[in-house]
């Protein structure tokens, strides 16, 4: 595999990031946490590589979403 | 978004003089031009990083005896006593070379000061953090050249206020 | 203090005169009878380029939005002419706002150049040029003119805004000052964290994650000078470290910005001093 840049790594970081905290969540609802963090990383998945200013934009923006949804009063997602 | 806005210098840093392109007047060139100058970036932003979450305290960085406020004190009364010293030798007319020791010292530490303030400043630590420390070194060399060569030159030639002096007479 | 309010009135004449007087503002609101388009005016057609940039397209680049409005159907400040190409013209456009008559801070943006607020920012008559509204600048946008001022809003934190004290008063009732006391207090107590000083600086824009920037460390001063508060010293220690205070170079593009007429740098300079002074 090819040497990842910063901001790749960022992103990866961050998608393991979100992962990791679905961990966290009651079992019969982690499922929907993990499609969410799915879909939603999926939906920016075609920005192009060199778009540094969107990727940061979306980087900043995720790791708002990460905290919204990663307190514990968070139970479900649809 | 964020960052181009951050990046265009001639647009966005006009706080104070609120510069107004030629271009300005027509729409479409100056979209090509606000997106065409983003390039001219020398230190381009970081990505946001925000430590802790949103509600954390940001962290205070950490203070070392010889910064802060006992520095700026320093400072201050270094650049303070270079003006009479630098006025002194002349108005009293005396060559003495103890005086020419003390202008030479404090005119080294003085720049010595300014540039790392500057290096401080433009090069931060978190943003370049070799350049940072490479700056600094090459920063103690130069100042350590010039007090060499300063000292040499009041040992072996005429001094620097005998030399101003003289300069000024030519 | 009264000498810092003085100074800062210094400072608001040598402004440029497109700037609003604080002291000469009137309501931005108009009322029915001025919105009557009057036969007798030709049409003051002024043209305003606004920042755009959207991000729910986060691959589109920021782009210069101009919208044309009449002058005579508009109200006199820079909101009025914001509010209604938001009503009438455009409603995706999108920037703060709340209070409109310069006490919340909401609408801090670079208008024609210069960080001020919207709602205490008189539109330039002069109809030949055009305004040009940006957002704050050197921070991340959020869309349109909403600057995020999260790393603001954590360092305004950092500095702990708040009566710090453990001893109580004799009498068990409130902590008293004394007149003089009081006065040490004012021209920090008006500033509303609108974020115009600091996004107005250099050393700011730089190390913008260090180094507090004037509005935070007015507030710091606000609480090192207060009477009551009893935790000077630690406050004074968290500041003394070679980022917090002494990248401030005395640039005084804060209180050249301050759009309530406050002078942040005569406030990093009492600190200064009493930094040394310890």
């Amino acid at each position: 595999m090819a040497r990842l840049s910063g901001l790749q790594r960022e992103v990866l970081s961050l998608y393991r990031k979100c992962l990791r905290e679905t961990r966290k969540k009651p079992l019969e609802t982690r499922n929907n946490f993990i499609a969410y963090t799915r879909a939603e990383f999926r939906k920016y998945a075609t920005v192009s590589k060199k778009d540094f200013n969107a990727i940061e934009y979306l980087l900043r923006k995720g790791q708002r979403q990460f905290e919204i949804y990663s307190s514990p009063g968070i139970r479900n997602i649809r | 978004m964020a960052s181009i806005a951050r990046q265009n210098p001639l647009l966005r840093q006009s706080c104070l003089s609120a510069f107004r392109a030629p271009w300005a007047t027509k729409n479409v060139a100056q979209a090509v031009a606000f997106h065409a100058s983003a390039k001219k970036q020398i230190l381009p932003p970081l990505p946001q990083s925000i430590q802790g979450t949103m509600n954390d305290p940001a962290p205070i960085p950490e203070s070392h005896p010889t910064e802060g406020s006992y520095h700026w004190t320093f400072e201050r009364l270094v650049s303070a006593s270079l003006v009479p010293l630098c006025i002194a030798p002349f108005a009293a007319g005396s060559m003495s070379p103890v005086m020419d020791a003390v202008i030479c010292s404090a005119i080294v530490v003085h720049s010595h000061i300014g540039f790392h303030a500057s290096i401080t400043d433009y090069f931060p630590t978190r943003r370049v953090p070799k350049t940072h420390t490479f700056m600094n070194w090459l920063l103690r060399a130069f100042t350590l050249g010039t007090a060499v060569g300063l000292y040499e030159f009041e040992t072996n030639d005429v001094g620097v206020t005998e030399a101003l002096r003289r300069v000024w007479k030519a | 203090m009264a000498a810092l309010r003085t100074t800062s009135r210094l400072f608001a004449s040598s402004k440029p005169l497109f700037r609003p007087a604080v002291f000469a503002r009137s309501y931005a609101t108009v009322d029915a009878v001025s919105q009557e388009p009057n036969p007798s005016e030709t049409p003051k057609i002024k043209t305003f380029q606004v920042y755009r940039w959207n991000p729910d397209q986060p691959t589109e680049k920021p782009k210069m939005q101009s919208y044309t409005l009449d002058l005579n159907k508009t109200g006199p400040m820079m909101l009025d002419a914001l509010i209604r190409i938001k009503n009438e013209m455009d409603p995706t456009l999108t920037f703060r706002r709340s209070c409109r008559e310069g006490i919340c801070g909401s609408c801090a943006m670079n208008i024609d150049g210069v960080n001020t607020l919207a709602c205490l920012c008189r539109i330039p008559t002069d109809t030949a040029k055009e305004s040009r509204i940006y957002p704050l600048p050197h921070t991340y946008v959020v869309k349109d003119l909403v600057p995020d001022l999260t790393y603001f809003y954590k360092q305004y934190k950092s500095i702990k805004p708040y009566l710090q004290r453990e001893t109580k008063t004799e009498d068990g009732l409130e902590y008293r000052q004394s007149p003089e006391e009081r006065k040490k207090l004012d021209g920090l107590y008006e500033c509303i964290l609108c974020a115009c000083c600091s996004t107005s600086c250099p050393s700011y824009w730089w190390n913008s994650e260090e180094y507090l920037g004037p509005a935070i460390l007015l507030q710091s001063y606000r609480w090192l000078a207060d009477s009551r508060d009893e935790k000077t010293a630690e406050r004074k220690a968290a500041l003394d470290n070679s980022m917090s205070v002494y990248r401030c170079h005395t640039i005084l593009n804060c209180s050249r910005t301050c759009p309530k007429g406050l002078n942040p740098a005569r406030a990093i300079a009492e600190i200064k001093k009493m930094m040394a002074s310890h």
